[in-house]
């Protein structure tokens, strides 16, 4: 079981991470020294095609991340806090059958770490606010997403195959998130 | 109702109505914790018996209610749910009714909520683990470990704690914990009691408190845990200092990745050995950037003299970004009119080029007159402002340093070099310069124009010109005007002599005055003899000639 899905997850991750500052003027700068580190990820990474029945899953993402227009900042910043989580929890297990490099797993993970530390202090002020309604479907919508996802993972008993259909669904979201931090940066 | 006639009295009689009297069921309510889910309401009526009460759900994706499982038909008050293994994320929606025998009341319908929304977080698990100044927590998330509700929030969790001695004036303590973590600054031999509690910040979500738990801490242990412990950083190594009591001790340090501090479970077989901190002599060890990528850790230290080892320092919160050196920036001075234009530069490159500091700096700058000692400091995040209002033609000094001012961290360059820079004279006095000097020139101008036209007029008044045309003076000679001149004298009487005899010549003498006329006429004749004999030259001036040559003998 080779671990392709990684790349597109830590380009989705990296590109995700570094648009998050409630300070906007950072994101530039972030966006940059992340990008070098997902691309020092992506060239350790390497993987075998392979052979995989074309199953076509539909997790529901929430499509409103789609549309990047309607979204304040500071609620797009709890939307991808709320990614980097699932994302650092589903990352962290049920790699050990895979034969990849676990360090370099564990840096990712770092790195995800990293950026959630990040938002956690940047974001201390928005998260204890007495209105309680920010980002609150969207979040429920991407719980509701990352489940789905978790199941599948585990009924399919984290088969390579599995890992190789959630890797496209990951494909597919990095696009969307692209369209986001676009939308961040102006 | 029959009104029924006795004496006086009346005696009324109710007669029970049959069909729809049963009311629905009141004060219904959803409660909900962790992953039990209950629907608690009561009847309409206490008095009335053989009541019974059926619940239906209804799913977004099917249009109809569905009969719950469990709650038909029921003498109860409640009903859970909880094993439904709806989706917690999904709206559901529920009803309600009581019924007697063939009487059903209507329907009361819950508005329709998300599980999840409605939650309340259970109190999580608490296990402990005494040392001599320290309690060791495990703490398990609030509901079960295969819980539904949580499941996507297990890592989410935050805990609060409370702690306070057993004794009586126990004074509380409130700490935001991991959920492996220690509590440190106690003292030994102590009865500690605690509790805790879960959040979730995202969703404002606050937990219930766990139960009191209490816990004795043990004999002090005969080798304290070092203490203090520091991470600075060069360009090229991190170096961890600490502190300890007693000398001639050998230290070992252990770090451990960031994020398994917030998963709930053992880590303690996941702590690493620092391969340049083993058995270490002095109270700090060194080892090369290079060890750690980018990131949070976690390190600890352990002192020991061969017999006995201590306990494990304090866990000192690790990360790598902090650690990296700021330089000081460059300064640049531009006098602009009447104040100074200020540009922050980016350091120097230092030798180790991976330095890499995406972070937002804030400048401290350090501004004062050149001849005062009172220097202004102020704080900026802006690399190109402009202090204004300065005193003209005066030597300013700037000198700078940037600055992180983050929420766990402060940290700070050196100070820049001092540059200095003289403003330029005031916008305002040089415009007023340039404006008096329009002003006097053209003043100067005008003054000179009326003076000329003054001079003319003067001159006009009181030396006329005496002067005839040109063209006259070209035509007339000197000469002419003299004659001119003369002829007006030419204009007495001639003396004039007439040769008729000697008598009458001297007669003529005598009667000069009588004769006037007569000499008049001589003098005439003899004008005209004289004319005659100079008739062909120019008569004009012959004449004039002539007559003047007469009047001269």
């Amino acid at each position: 079981m080779t671990y392709r899905w990684i790349l597109p997850m830590a380009l989705l991750l990296c590109f995700s991470t570094t648009a998050l500052s409630v300070n906007y003027d950072l994101l530039w700068s972030q966006l940059r020294s992340s990008n070098s580190a997902c691309q020092k990820l992506l060239w350790q990474l390497n993987g075998a095609p392979q052979r995989c029945p074309e199953d076509t899953m539909n997790f529901q993402f929430p499509e409103e991340i789609e549309q990047a227009q309607q979204f304040q900042k500071e609620d797009a910043a709890l939307v991808f806090y709320e990614m980097l989580q699932h994302t650092l929890r589903i990352f962290r297990r049920n790699f050990a059958s895979t034969g990849w490099n676990e360090t370099i797993v564990k840096n990712l993970l770092v790195e995800v770490h990293l950026q959630m530390d990040h938002l956690e202090t940047n974001l201390k002020g928005i998260m204890e606010e007495e209105s309680s309604t920010r980002g609150n479907t969207t979040i429920l919508r991407l719980k509701k997403y990352y489940g789905s996802i978790s199941q599948y993972l585990k009924a399919k008993k984290y088969s390579h195959c599995a890992w190789t259909v959630v890797q496209a669904e990951m494909l597919r979201n990095l696009a969307f998130l692209n369209g986001l931090i676009d939308y961040l940066q102006d | 109702m029959r009104r029924h006639p006795k004496g006086g009295r009346f005696y009324y009689k109710y007669k029970r109505e049959k069909g729809t009297n049963l009311k629905s069921p009141q004060n219904v309510e959803v409660y909900i914790v962790d992953d039990s889910c209950i629907l608690k309401w009561s009847g309409s009526d206490e008095f009335v018996s053989n009541v019974t009460f059926s619940v239906d759900y209804q799913i977004p994706e099917i249009d109809d209610w569905i009969k719950l499982p469990g709650c038909q038909y029921v003498t109860s008050t409640q009903c859970d749910f909880s094993s439904l293994q709806l989706n917690v994320y999904d709206e559901v929606k529920l009803r309600v009714r009581a019924e007697k025998g063939n009487d059903t009341s209507p329907w009361y319908e819950v508005d329709s909520f998300i599980p999840f929304q409605k939650a309340q977080i259970g109190p999580p698990e608490v296990h402990l683990e005494a040392e001599d100044r320290a309690v060791i927590l495990n703490i398990s998330p609030p509901g079960t470990q295969d819980s539904v509700m949580w499941a996507m929030d297990s890592s989410s969790f935050t805990y609060s704690l409370v702690i306070w001695k057993n004794s009586s004036s126990g004074e509380k303590r409130t700490e935001t914990v991991y959920p492996r973590d220690k509590i440190y600054k106690l003292s030994p031999e102590t009865t500690y009691c605690l509790k805790v509690r879960a959040r979730l910040r995202v969703q404002r979500k606050v937990g219930l408190y766990s139960p009191v738990s209490c816990i004795n801490t043990t004999v002090e242990n005969k080798l304290p845990p070092p203490e203090n412990i520091q991470i600075d950083s060069n360009n090229w190594n991190y170096i961890i200092k600490w502190d300890y009591k007693y000398e001639n001790m050998t230290f070992q340090a252990q770090w451990l990745y960031g994020y398994l501090k917030k998963f709930p479970g053992k880590h303690e077989d996941k702590w690493k050995q620092l391969p340049d901190c083993e058995n270490v002599k002095t109270t700090q060890c060194v080892f090369p950037r290079s060890t750690f990528s980018r990131g949070i850790y976690f390190v600890r230290v352990q002192a020991s003299n061969g017999n006995n080892t201590s306990l494990w320092s304090e866990e000192k919160r690790f990360d790598t970004e902090i650690q990296t050196i700021i330089l000081p920036p460059l300064i640049n001075l531009k006098s602009v009119n009447g104040s100074l234009r200020v540009y922050i530069g980016a350091p120097k490159e230092s030798e180790n080029k991976s330095v890499d500091q995406p972070y937002r700096l804030t400048y401290e700058i350090n501004f004062w007159e050149n001849t005062s000692d009172t220097q202004s400091k102020i704080l900026q995040k802006k690399t190109d402002f402009t202090f204004l209002n300065l005193k003209p033609l005066t030597v300013y000094c700037v000198k700078a340093r940037a600055l992180i001012l983050e929420e766990k961290w402060n940290k700070s360059s050196d100070f820049s070099d001092t540059v200095c820079e003289k403003t330029k004279p005031g916008n305002t006095s040089r415009t007023l310069l340039i404006a008096g000097i329009c002003i006097a020139l053209l003043i100067l101008a005008a003054v000179v124009y009326v003076v000329r036209v003054l001079w003319r007029c003067i001159n006009y008044v009181f030396f006329p010109s005496s002067k005839p045309p040109s063209a006259v003076d070209e035509y007339f000679s000197e000469h002419l005007l003299k004659n001119l001149l003369l002829s007006t004298s030419a204009e007495q009487i001639e003396r004039c002599f007439v040769i008729e005899n000697t008598n009458t010549v001297s007669a003529a003498e005598e009667t000069n005055h009588a004769g006037e006329d007569y000499k008049k006429y001589g003098s005439q004749t003899s004008q005209d003899s004289g004319n005659y004999s100079n008739e062909d030259e120019n008569s004009g001036s012959g004449l004039s000639e002539e007559v003047l040559l007469q009047g001269a003998v």
